[in-house]
């Protein structure tokens, strides 16, 4: 998840432009080794037991190498050392830059250092929670420009969104700085309600033709026309992101919560109050924007 | 596995999830389809047409899964019911059983999980 945020941390330092990032970020996510490739490489894991963790990461936000140490197919020691293979990837989305030529490998360093020092980042990735609170951490430090303190709640809602992204769309995407919002003109959008000890609205707008190539990569399959599906499509993954959101917190927190079901919005204009975020979402194919709306119900 | 003469209700307010489900349920046969998109056309389905089997979806307009869970099984208390839902939590999974619901499979659904569902059901002999 550290490329995606270093990515928007070059962009807001007008280190990059969107669209040498967008370039970056794609040619990152095809070299990006993930973790159960290293294993199969390392004979640790059989592809088919490889495959068995990927469905599972679907079904709980889990890592890799925990899941795989769960499952007792890798030991400790092995994912550390599969980790430490890999490396963090924000380093191979500056590699990219300096391939490119957008940046040089002095400004890289100064860069990674800055980046590392503004986050509390360490060089060293692992699953260990240490490693869960930095990305808490720079999940945080990302909305501090929301100017209202995210609850733990909110925390882990912004961070399976972006872990889901990253499982069922891909993760060549960078996330703008979010901001307030009182009104937005709609594109195509839907919405749900997350109900119980506390309420979150969260609506996803995006144009049609970004709506065909979210519905392609979501499916895995070629949408060519704006019909039925593509539409479902967006539905179905808002669904499923908040689904798993409520799972994660009977877990974690044994609190209930429910779910309305997903609404396609109507109006031309939405109009919040307050609460309301925008965090927009860059991919190469669009831009798809979520907005939050947080309110407390106690 | 004898599908051929099988009738099976798929309820989920998401056609793409209905389509999903089809497929894999085509990979292993062609029973007769019949679909819903709320849990209120589920109920008025069921009693038209008396499925062998049926999935459900939880989070579903106008009435949802659990509800529709109830109802079948109140007309019907020997009716075959599958919960396709994100939503597994135990809560909600408790509450499915409760209603009268017989497995549970979690979305994104995997095709093996469906494909162990029709095993148990219909598989020959």
């Amino acid at each position: 998840m550290y490329a995606q945020f270093f990515g928007n941390f070059l962009l807001s330092r007008n280190i990059v432009t969107c669209d040498q990032l967008i370039q970056a970020m794609k040619k990152k996510s095809t070299e990006h080794m993930k973790l159960g490739t290293l294993a199969i490489h390392a004979s640790y894991m059989t592809a088919k037991e490889v495959d068995e963790i990927y469905i599972e990461q679907t079904h709980q936000d889990k890592r890799f190498g925990e899941l795989a140490i769960k499952d007792g197919y890798l030991t400790k020691a092995q994912v550390t050392e599969l980790l430490k293979d890999q490396g963090p990837d924000y380093l191979l989305l500056g590699q990219v830059l300096v391939e490119e030529g957008i940046i040089d490998n002095e400004q890289l360093q100064s860069l990674i250092i800055e980046y590392q020092s503004a986050n509390e980042l360490d060089d060293f990735v692992d699953y260990s929670e240490e490693t869960q609170e930095s990305i808490q951490h720079l999940v945080e430090n990302f909305f501090v420009a929301t100017e209202r303190p995210l609850s733990a709640f909110e925390v882990s809602f912004l961070q399976l969104l972006f872990n889901n992204l990253i499982r069922f769309i891909g993760d060549d995407f960078t996330p703008v700085y979010p901001y307030p919002c009182t009104e937005y003109p709609t594109n195509y959008c839907v919405s749900q309600q997350i109900l119980g000890e506390f309420s979150i609205k969260i609506f996803i707008d995006m144009t049609k033709s970004t709506a065909i190539e979210f519905a392609s990569r979501y499916v895995g399959d070629t949408f060519d026309e704006f019909d039925e599906y593509v539409q479902s499509s967006i539905e179905d993954f808002l669904n499923l992101h908040n689904g798993l959101f409520n799972v994660n917190i009977s877990n974690e927190h044994s609190v209930e919560l429910n779910l309305t079901p997903p609404e396609r919005e109507m109006t031309e204009l939405l109009s919040f109050n307050n609460e309301g975020y925008l965090l927009p979402i860059v991919f190469p194919f669009g831009t798809i924007h979520f907005i939050l709306v947080v309110t407390t119900s106690r | 596995m004898i599908l051929e003469n099988a009738k099976i209700l798929i309820g989920d307010d998401s056609i793409l999830a209905r389509k999903q489900l089809k497929d894999v349920i085509l990979s292993q046969g062609s029973p007769t389809f019949f679909e819903a998109s709320n849990g209120q056309e589920a109920i008025d389905v069921y009693k038209k047409e008396s499925p062998d089997l049926v999935f459900l979806d939880i989070v579903m307009p106008v009435k949802d899964g659990n509800a529709a869970i109830r109802e079948i099984r109140e007309y019907d208390p020997t009716a075959d019911i599958v919960i396709v839902s994100s939503v597994g939590t135990q809560s909600q999974l408790k509450a499915a059983i409760e209603a009268g619901a017989k497995d549970f499979i979690q979305k994104p659904m995997n095709a093996d999980q469906v494909k162990r569902v029709l095993h148990t059901r219909f598989e020959r002999g």
